[in-house]
């Protein structure tokens, strides 16, 4: 049952598990489900393992339940053909009335429950098949077009709602602001750039180390000898070098920002650098880059261990990257295209990766994005990114 | 076990969902997830489940740096390896057991009656405390390597997870839980929320702070937005004062904002606003 239900909803991308459609089912089987609000909740609840999936469930919901009351197990078909028609008879029930060549006059004065009834007859008349009224759930006295129905387009029909129905609780779309589509925030970036260190013994030796303890131990013939050690802490060394300049990084101003805010509070050892469209022989200390310069062969001592992200759109003229003076600015003239000086990064750096704010929908357009993209692993900066990410920072 | 449901404790305020939920996951004896921001009450749900139901409630606090055996339990070797060396404790030396010192889960595990068992924030800690985790809540069983015993649930608790993180826990762990989000709550439910932790608050002061906080909530560029806690530590502060009065904060007057707001940049832009705002 409701296995139409469970492949729409993984059809439309909320990540359900056959596992956990089977405990879908021994919750119904087990009483636990009576009404529509109650399938609601615990289809939810059993199915979808993420907030961010809650809104794009909410609207599987709302469109496969459309209003109406669960239905019968005579399955879809049926219904959407009865509610197909009952909204043919709300705009225009003389058309209808003719079709089914009945006075009009006869069907307006039945109870919008009764012309579901009678609608519902009537289909059964014509298909002759009729599997037995044999409902799923609950007897919690739903009929399958109860008296608190809904009109398929959310209208309502007729009859007092004494609840809030799931249905509509799933139309009010509570949980958009969870979507994946949602901005990146600074916990997100802290949860994606969590696994990103490298731990190392470190401080006071605090821990007892049991295995040495009972070496030693054993060595001095059984007079105890407590071996202590320093607990293990994360000394990770990261370089940050930031693209700040130009028009082109202005709307990710905001998300950079927030990258690096959160890099700075987590990382001990962190250098954050900046520079402008692409790395020529110096980066610069300072974010006005002017007063600190650092030359490339200066930041070729540093351990070469050291994780570098470059975070920049990437976005340029070409012989910026590719012309041996490509530089935009007259006084940085130093005989070596750009785009060596990125080789040169790359090859002294084994774990450097460039995070791109664009979407990665649109790099194809800019040639200098699929360049760049050669040299260092280009990931987008978003959350799923990020994680790619970090993976690849972490991986040996 | 069956015939128990919950429906709510005297210091929380449960909504009719959750309360479903809980059910479920109690029926099915599945661990329940909670996702949540901060102050939504998750950690609560599990104190008001163990009292309303009338169960022991056992906490773990997860902590970063802990490995699932130290939540499972714990072979005590030093108190051992010192009492083979001096022999003056009443333990038998011989018998791994006697040092065998149960965590909160086996803890859980062992009790004569079902418990109320709260993982509280699995996220702070690495994703192979989660993936350890698996085994142990699917079978409810774990082994004590060093004397070779299986230690299996003689009542499988009621587990509550809780979690802070935006980012998903691994698909395996989730695949065993059932999962809710508690949103935070709208201003109704927070005035619920107030009436059950200030019975004899006037229905103005109570209407005007919480008009005050979700305002205050809205604010741009604040980092860490103020939660229920805050407004209820705020209440009682404005109580104690006894210059105050509500009308204060209708003219948008805020006193005692550094309850509500605990990081100073966060506190000096609402104190701007709100001065800003006072002016006109």
């Amino acid at each position: 049952m409701f296995i139409d239900y469970f492949y729409q909803l993984k059809d439309h991308g909320v990540p359900v598990s056959p596992t956990a459609f089977l405990t879908l089912h021994k919750a119904l089987n087990q009483g636990l489900v009576q009404s529509l609000d109650d399938f609601y909740t615990v289809s939810r609840a059993v199915l979808v393992k993420s907030e961010r999936y809650f809104d794009l469930f909410d609207q599987v919901f709302a469109h496969y339940f459309k209003g109406a009351e669960l239905p019968d197990a005579q399955g879809l078909a049926m219904e959407e053909m009865v509610r197909a028609m009952l909204e043919q008879w709300l705009q225009n029930p003389k058309e209808l009335a003719n079709a089914l060549g009945i006075d009009e006059a006869e069907l307006q004065k039945l109870t919008p429950e009764q012309l579901i009834e009678y609608f519902k007859e009537r289909l059964k008349d014509q298909t002759e098949r009729h599997d037995g009224g044999k409902r799923w759930i609950g007897t919690g006295g739903t009929s399958p077009v109860g008296h608190s129905g809904f009109h398929p387009e959310g209208m309502r029909v007729g009859g007092e709602s004494r609840n809030k129905s799931a249905v509509k609780v799933a139309l009010e779309r509570r949980y958009k602001d969870y979507s994946l589509e949602g901005p990146l925030t600074r916990s997100m970036m802290g949860e994606a750039l969590k696994r990103l260190r490298h731990l190392r013994p470190a401080g006071p030796k605090d821990q007892v180390n049991v295995d040495k303890t009972i070496y030693q131990t054993m060595k001095n013939a059984g007079e105890i000898e407590i071996v202590f050690d320093s607990a293990l802490k994360d000394r990770l060394k990261v370089i940050l070098a930031i693209d700040n300049g130009g028009w082109s990084m202005d709307p990710y101003i905001p998300l950079v920002q927030t990258l690096f805010d959160y890099a700075r509070a987590q990382f001990k050892e962190l250098k954050t650098y900046f520079f402008h469209n692409t790395i020529y022989e110096t980066i610069w200390g300072d974010s006005s880059r002017y007063k600190k310069p650092v030359t490339l062969t200066e930041l070729a001592r540093r351990d070469p261990e050291t994780r570098v992200i470059f975070v920049g759109d990437a976005s340029m003229a070409p012989y910026e990257l590719m012309a041996q003076d490509g530089s935009i600015y007259i006084t940085d003239r130093s005989g070596r295209p750009s785009i060596a000086c990125l080789q040169f990064l790359a090859k002294t750096f084994r774990h450097a990766i460039w995070l791109n704010p664009v979407s990665s929908q649109r790099w194809p357009y800019t040639r200098t994005i699929s360049l760049i993209g050669q040299i260092f692993p280009m990931f987008e900066l978003t959350i799923d990114g990020l994680e790619k990410a970090v993976a690849r920072l972490m991986a040996q | 076990m069956s015939g128990q449901s919950f429906s709510g404790a005297s210091r929380y305020v449960l909504d009719a969902e959750l309360a479903q939920i809980v059910n479920v996951s109690m029926a099915l004896e599945m661990p329940l997830l909670l996702k949540g921001e901060p102050g939504t009450g998750k950690t609560m749900l599990a104190h008001a489940i163990a009292e309303s139901l009338g169960m022991p409630l056992l906490v773990l606090n997860v902590k970063s740096s802990m490995k699932l055996v130290e939540a499972l339990y714990q072979y005590d070797t030093l108190t051992r390896l010192n009492d083979s060396r001096f022999g003056d404790s009443k333990r038998d030396v011989s018998n791994i057991e006697a040092y065998i010192k149960m965590g909160k889960i086996g803890q859980a595990f062992v009790a004569e009656r079902r418990t109320v068992l709260l993982i509280d924030e699995i996220d702070k800690a690495d994703t192979d405390f989660q993936d350890d985790m698996l085994d142990v809540l699917d079978q409810m069983e774990f082994d004590i390597i060093e004397i070779d015993k299986t230690i299996r649930t003689k009542h499988r608790p009621v587990i509550i997870i809780t979690s802070n993180a935006k980012k998903d826990l691994s698909d395996p762990f989730l695949g065993r839980c059932n999962f809710h989000h508690i949103a935070f709550p709208d201003p109704k439910m927070m005035r619920k929320i107030i009436d059950v932790h200030f019975p004899g608050l006037s229905g103005a002061l109570a209407e005007a702070a919480i008009d005050a906080f979700y305002k205050l909530r809205q604010l741009e560029g604040i980092e860490k937005r103020p939660a229920t806690r805050e407004l209820i530590n705020w209440i009682r502060a404005l109580q104690s004062d006894p210059d105050f009065s509500p009308k204060r904060l209708l003219k948008e007057d805020l006193p005692f904002l550094g309850v509500l707001f605990k990081k100073s940049q966060d506190f000096e832009q609402a104190t701007r606003v709100t001065q800003r705002r006072a002016r006109y």
